[in-house]
């Protein structure tokens, strides 16, 4: 019952999929089908290779995780292969190594041991990459978060996003000192700090965020949770006040219909485009914001709006806050303390991210200009979103403990 | 691991914060869509600000009014029809917030919640407006205003459908004044007002089918009283001023000489309260309108509540502090025409997409109720003699008039607003008229022969 379940959902995630090719292909009317086609047709065998393997051979019982991510992942190529039909071979390159990392992962997490004594490269690493970044980096688009490597573009944060989760978690575990817990303050100050000093100021509330939720998680200490969250907001009045630029960045906030040629020009277009789709969009290749800056990245929300409908927009926001309801729940079950931190602090991260983008675009909260997970065109996003995936499947090893 | 599974079932809270956040998002999408859709910078719709997906306005008979050609917006192309159906219309820039391009914005691109702009984008353009108005017969109206400011609106009282309505002063599209213009010149005073639907004028003389339905409501012996006239009438501390010297008149009389004396006796014998309660059972005070695709007009005002006898005397013909709406008073008299009730009054009769499917058609819906049927017929009588006892019949020629005219003072020394309102009775032309020329003087020599010229053109075009 529960496998034909799966494999009815798999059915129709393909369908959708490739009804969205089908929609771009018409659109591009006979001018490089090939790269759409090979995107999608790769992406749709990669997904069914995967549940053959797994429910057919290795008999997994869950596969709610991996749908999820195949769902919203399908969603986030379609749109890059409609916007930008020349670069469908690279998001689907960094859809690929993202699923490759995510495997990996899943073997390397199998065993917390040697999470453990990963722990320490992942945090220097995280912290040099970041470093590294700060110093060679260049003001793109106000801030400092892109490195060049050989014609490659990296986005480092994203990257680093999963290595703070998994170094949080695994420092937690075993040590429940106060040495411990002073480490990951030094890592999570010196993460941030970084971050700060790119101007990244919507990933290092994203890294703050997911910092709180694994702090609270393992103490469960709420006096120094609020504690901690009264220092980070005198800090920010801080920035703010001496720092008149990074305020002058959020000054638009709540008043984007009085400047709509300017400090409001991206919302006010994501908000005016999203509304014109209707419920049932204008159709992929249909829509207008995908002509304005960041459209596929900052504004994807509007774009799936746009062409897709504010069903299908509605629905991928639920997506998020259904994944982490639903390792909340299951995490109870999990034979060890670092799954459950680990599972529940990324889809928490997930949610709040796509919080921030969703949220942020449509002026409820400041602008900041995160990627909406899994949607926002992106290699290093794509890959970041995939790699958390395996920290969230990490809820239903119990299931492992108990078949043995 | 249960600590930690306790611990994060704060997690759910947070989820609760974010769909909470969803669901304002939510609220906000679709309480704000139609204004979010309409902004020109969407270029669905607009290019370099120009609406051009807007789909075309046309008048009763198909005449095209406004529709998008080689990606510009054009107005029909007869001068005196552009000016006169202005208002109506409305202006692209949005100055003429009472007009069709305004008030049914997201209709005429086509835009709806559920679907978005989908039609729009598909057919190339948005819905297709038919209104209820003649361009030919509002351009005769504009034309007998002949310059002079005011408004002239046509209805039928028994659908609601408005043929005609134009407002003086207007522009042409084509040639329209600079800002400077239309704040410093008296040409251009209140050009952006439709003072059909917007204006709010002192009533004068037609105040007084009010104060008569009043007293036939709540004086029994209206119908056997005598009322002397002198050339005016002592009330309070003052005097009411007559037009004339009427002498010895009925009640009948009184209407259709218009004695000033017989009136402020008539608003006397009321008192204020009753006065105030027939003018609001009538429609004063209502800031409701009609609501929704029909004409949203002005309501008229009324405050007698700390009215001095005097001022009860000059309240009862008109004058004091009342105003009207011309539109809402048609439908006064459109009531007295259609036993009691007036249909609430429209432009927009139909809306297409460009393909020919139907999205709305409008249908006859009444107003609440102005007055009781026996009320409407003794008022419907009281107007016919005014025509046949007054005016005359030759002003009228084969309309079977009913009517009242007003000569409204406006202070100071300037002319007084000249005033008719009026139905015909006939079977195939159930039209109400209402004509205010501002400072045009009296209401018989100069609103009269408006609303002639205006029903006569009516009468060859849907008499039978």
């Amino acid at each position: 019952m529960k496998k034909n379940r799966y494999f009815f959902l798999m059915v129709l995630v393909t369908l959708f999929q490739t009804i969205c090719l089908f929609e771009i292909v018409i659109k591009l009317e006979a001018t490089d089908l090939k790269y759409p086609a090979i995107a999608f047709g790769g992406y749709i065998l990669l997904e069914w290779i995967y549940f053959i393997i797994h429910r057919g051979i290795m008999k997994s019982q869950s596969f709610e995780v991996e749908l999820i991510g195949f769902f919203l992942s399908g969603i986030g190529l379609a749109i890059t292969v409609s916007v930008y039909p020349e670069k469908s071979i690279t998001q689907l390159a960094a859809i690929l190594i993202g699923f490759a990392g995510y495997l990996v992962l899943l073997w390397i997490l199998k065993d917390v041991d040697r999470c453990m004594k990963l722990r320490y490269v992942a945090a220097v690493g995280s912290v040099g990459l970041l470093a590294l970044t700060l110093m060679l980096a260049k003001f793109t688009n106000g801030a400092k978060n892109w490195l060049y490597i050989g014609g490659m573009s990296i986005q480092p944060s994203e990257l680093v996003k999963v290595a703070f989760v998994f170094v949080g978690a695994a420092t937690l575990e075993k040590l429940q000192s106060t040495r411990s817990l002073t480490r990951y303050i030094i890592f999570a100050v010196a993460c941030i700090g970084c971050l700060f000093l790119m101007y990244d100021f919507g990933t290092a509330l994203i890294f703050f965020f997911t910092f709180i939720v694994i702090s609270f998680l393992r103490s469960g200490d709420i006096r120094t949770i609020i504690f901690i969250c009264v220092i980070a907001l005198l800090g920010a009045v801080l920035i703010l006040m001496f720092k008149p630029y990074v305020a002058s960045r959020f000054s638009s906030y709540m008043h984007i219909w009085e400047d709509v040629e300017g400090g409001g020009f991206q919302q006010t277009r994501t908000l005016t485009y999203a509304v014109s789709g209707g419920l049932f969009g204008l159709g992929l290749g249909n829509g207008e914001l995908r002509n304005v800056f960041a459209a596929t990245e900052d504004l994807v929300f509007g774009v799936v709006s746009e062409e897709l409908g504010l069903i299908i927009a509605f629905s991928i926001m639920l997506t998020y806050a259904g994944l982490l309801v639903y390792t909340v729940k299951n995490s109870k079950s999990v034979h060890s303390t670092f799954y459950s931190i680990l599972s529940v602090s990324a889809a928490a991260l997930l949610l709040f991210q796509a919080a921030v983008n969703v949220f942020g675009v449509s002026d409820l909260i400041p602008f900041t200009g995160v990627t909406l997970p899994f949607i926002s065109r992106g290699g290093s996003s794509v890959m970041g979103c995939w790699m958390l995936l395996s920290f969230i499947k990490a809820v239903s090893f119990r299931e492992k403990e108990a078949a043995k | 691991m249960r600590a930690i599974a306790n611990r994060s079932k704060i997690l759910y809270a947070l989820t609760g914060v974010f769909l909470l956040g969803l669901i304002i998002l939510g609220y906000r999408f679709y309480s704000n869509a139609q204004n979010w859709s309409g902004q020109r910078y969407n270029r669905h719709l607009y290019e370099s600000g120009t609406l051009v997906s807007g789909g075309k306005i046309l008048d009763r008979e198909g005449v095209p009014l406004a529709q998008n050609e080689d990606g510009a917006r054009r107005f029909n192309d007869d001068r005196t029809i552009r000016m006169a159906t202005l208002h109506t219309i409305g202006d692209l820039e949005g100055y003429i917030s009472t007009g069709v391009h305004t008030q049914f914005k997201s209709e005429l691109t086509g835009y709806s919640f559920v679907d978005g702009l989908y039609n729009t984008v598909a057919d190339g353009s948005g819905n297709d407006i038919t209104l209820t108005i003649n361009a030919d017969l509002c351009a005769t109206a504009y034309n007998a205003l002949n310059g002079r400011k005011g408004t002239v609106g046509v209805y039928n009282y028994k659908t609601g459908e408005v043929l005609c309505a134009t407002s003086s002063p207007s522009f042409d599209t084509r040639n329209r004044p600079s800002a400077k213009e239309v704040e410093e010149s008296e040409r251009y005073e209140g050009v952006y007002i439709d003072r059909f639907v917007s204006g709010e004028y002192t009533p004068g003389s037609i105040f007084k089918i009010v104060t008569a339905a009043s007293a036939i409501e709540n004086i029994p012996d209206i119908y056997s009283q005598t009322f002397t006239c002198e050339g005016e009438y002592n009330i309070g501390e003052g005097k009411v001023i007559c037009n004339g010297v009427h002498g010895k008149i009925s009640f009948e009389e009184a209407l259709s000489h218009s004695c000033n004396s017989a009136f402020a006796q008539i608003a006397e014998q009321l008192g204020n309260e009753k006065l105030q309660q027939t003018a609001v059972e009538l429609g004063f005070n209502d800031s409701s309108a009609a609501g929704g695709n029909y004409l949203n007009f002005a309501s008229s005002k009324i405050n007698l509540t700390d009215a001095k006898k005097l001022d009860l005397g000059w309240a009862g013909i008109g004058q004091h502090t009342t105003r009207v709406n011309p539109c809402r008073f048609m439908t006064l008299v459109g009531a007295i025409a259609n036993g009691g009730a007036s249909p609430k009054p429209y432009v927009v009769s139909k809306i297409s997409t460009a393909s020919g499917r139907s999205v709305y058609k409008a249908k006859t819906k009444l107003m609440d109720g102005y007055m009781s049927p026996e009320t409407a017929s003794k008022l419907k009588k009281m107007l016919r003699f005014d025509v046949e006892d007054v005016y005359g019949e030759w002003r009228f020629p084969n309309l079977e008039m009913c009517g009242k005219t007003g000569t409204a003072e406006v202070g100071g020394d300037k002319e007084p607003h000249a005033w008719f309102v009026g139905f015909s009775m006939r079977e195939d032309l159930p039209l109400a008229v209402v004509v205010i020329i501002e400072n045009g003087g009296a209401g018989s020599s100069n609103a009269i022969p408006v609303a002639n010229t205006v029903l006569q053109e009516a009468l060859k075009l849907y008499g039978e």
